[in-house]
């Protein structure tokens, strides 16, 4: 799978602070790729650098392939930490700015993705005058105009109601399965889970860990069984090998195997031959929060 | 450059700060100088010695062709009002932070300042054409049949009030480029334009040190020399008048060189400094 980004040893100090930390990772086409980190980890950091907002220390990226310029800038929908409009302009005068500097879509377009983002009713009305929300949806319309292939989301749900949240994510939901290539950074480890194929995260500035999210969350298999006899399968358990841990989650014991090691019909086999019949038994990933907060020590 | 231009052009053309800027210039031009004319009309009507000595002294500076002179060295002492204009529309651009916004879109660092550039240039073509205007009004209003006949005379007004307010709203672009918020520049550029460097003149001038015609706006403002108003009695004042009418070319060049330095570093800051 090609990439569309890459970051090579990106660098980044304000003064003597450090905001990033020698950050190289890989997005591939097609995927949702989430960057986490907690505030203040680099995040918005490091997309205005691949954004030619700031400029990195050291490190150097590419979008496409090819070095960064205005002209691959071009082909990417971007919201970066807050709606950036002109103040006295109607929601439609600043999408015709956007769709005049970038080039993607026409003006005739512009009606469309103001549809998409609910905003409509409201496309005469100058910015100054829109809640943060609808700054906000206006900031994901200017973004999506004519449909490009990469967007770039840095906590596209800020300032939304609920609805509006469910709204953005089904949006990023139906942009993936579109093709689309989606970089979103955000600190909401739930909304990230829902969407994201693939994940990053920062903390303090240095790049934790980057991949599938599959690969990211399963470093272990956690085998989840329980019995009518909690007691008894405790002490059935306790001649079981191959598990490297054991927890107690209420009335469920969590075993957990090396990756790759769990196998369901040995463990339910070996607890029916010591007595014990289970009345649950599955395999689980580790949640992104649990995750998260173990990378990050929180 | 057309791109630009037309991007420019939607930013502006809503802005209300540009239509009352235009509608100030509009006004400002003709009173300043229609102020101008009648204290020139009520000191030369008068029946008496000093009526008689300040219509020799004085000409007819609202008749061709010096007119064009005379209107844009009027004027040229209301660059403040396009000044707040371009201060603000640079500054709009930080508090919006559409500097970034413009940059994420798709311009390179480059094209940011140049359409800056642009808004200079539209604002100083737009108050150039008022100037022309008024002047051509009042030469045309003030003239006699000899004086109208010469209303071709002394057309490089035009382009020299032109240079010079480019040149002095560059200035103005500056400080916007530098302190990105408006109340800031503004009052650094009317504190420096209104008694900062007056100030220095006056000190230079007393302490017999020459440096003073390049001051930053003075470098500009000779483009448009002090109106003739002695010279027509004092030998000295005359030979001074002549002497600023020679350096006007000089100026031209410096001016040019100043003003290409402060785009220059308009552009190197731009491109080197987070945005």
């Amino acid at each position: 799978m090609s990439s569309v980004l890459s970051l090579q040893g990106i660098t980044k100090n304000y003064g003597s602070l450090r905001a990033l930390n020698d950050v190289s990772f890989e997005v591939p086409k097609g995927c949702v790729f989430g960057i986490l980190g907690p505030n203040g980890s680099g995040k918005t950091t490091m997309l205005s650098i691949v954004l030619d907002i700031l400029r990195a220390d050291t490190g150097t990226f590419s979008w496409f392939g090819k070095p960064s310029s205005s002209d691959s800038r071009k082909k990417i929908g971007s919201l970066l930490e807050t709606p950036n409009f002109y103040h006295y302009l109607s929601a439609t005068d600043n999408l015709n700015i956007t769709q005049a500097i970038s080039g993607r879509g026409t003006p005739a377009d512009i009606d469309a993705v103001l549809e998409t983002v609910n905003l409509v009713q409201r496309k005469n009305s100058k910015f100054s005058s829109f809640s943060l929300g609808m700054k906000q949806r206006l900031a994901i319309g200017a973004a999506l105009l004519g449909n490009p292939e990469v967007l770039v989301f840095d906590e596209p749900t800020n300032g939304l109601d609920p609805v509006g949240i469910a709204e953005i994510r089904n949006l990023i939901k139906e942009l993936a399965a579109h093709g689309k290539t989606i970089i979103m950074a955000s600190h909401l480890l739930d909304e990230v889970e829902k969407v994201c194929t693939h994940v990053a995260i920062l903390k303090k500035g240095t790049l934790l860990t980057a991949g599938n999210v599959d690969e990211v969350l399963t470093n272990e298999d956690i085998v989840e069984i329980s019995a009518a006899d909690t007691t008894r399968l405790q002490h059935a358990l306790q001649s079981f090998s191959g598990f490297t841990n054991i927890k107690h989650e209420g009335n469920n014991i969590q075993l957990f195997f090396p990756i790759g090691t769990a196998n369901l019909e040995e463990v339910n086999r070996f607890c029916f031959e010591k007595g014990v019949t289970l009345n649950h038994l599955t395999i689980k990933r580790k949640s992104l929060e649990a995750k998260f907060f173990e990378l990050t020590n929180n | 450059m057309l791109p630009l231009l037309k991007i420019e052009w939607l930013k502006i053309k809503k802005y209300p700060a540009f239509w009352w800027m235009f509608g100030i210039v509009a006004l400002t031009y003709p009173g300043i100088n229609w102020m101008s004319q009648k204290g020139y009309e009520s000191a030369v009507s008068r029946k008496d010695v000093t009526g008689n000595v300040a219509k020799m002294l004085l000409g007819n500076p609202f008749a061709f062709p010096d007119a064009w002179h005379s209107v844009a060295y009027f004027s040229s002492y209301f660059v403040l009002v396009p000044a707040i204009l371009i201060i603000m529309l640079i500054a709009n651009e930080y508090t919006f932070k559409t500097h970034r916004q413009n940059i994420i879109d798709g311009w390179n660092r480059n094209q940011f300042i140049t359409a800056k550039m642009i808004d200079v240039f539209i604002i100083s073509l737009v108050t150039t054409i008022s100037y022309t205007i008024v002047a051509a009004i009042f030469g045309f209003t003030f003239s006699d049949s000899i004086n109208v006949t010469r209303w071709a005379e002394e057309l490089q007004y035009i382009p020299l009030f032109f240079l010079q307010t480019f040149a002095q709203l560059t200035i103005a672009a500056l400080l916007g480029f530098l302190l990105r918020k408006a109340f800031l520049a503004l009052g650094i550029f009317f504190f420096y334009f209104l008694i900062i460097e007056p100030i220095i003149k006056v000190y230079l001038r007393i302490k017999e040190i020459s440096f003073r015609e390049f001051l930053p706006f003075e470098i500009s403002n000779r483009l448009i020399p002090f109106l003739n108003f002695f010279g027509r009695v004092n030998k000295d004042a005359n030979e001074a008048y002549k002497q600023s009418l020679t350096e006007i070319n000089a100026h031209v060049l410096y001016t040019l060189i100043f003003t290409t330095a402060i785009w220059w570093l308009c552009y190197y800051l731009n491109k080197k400094r987070d945005l």
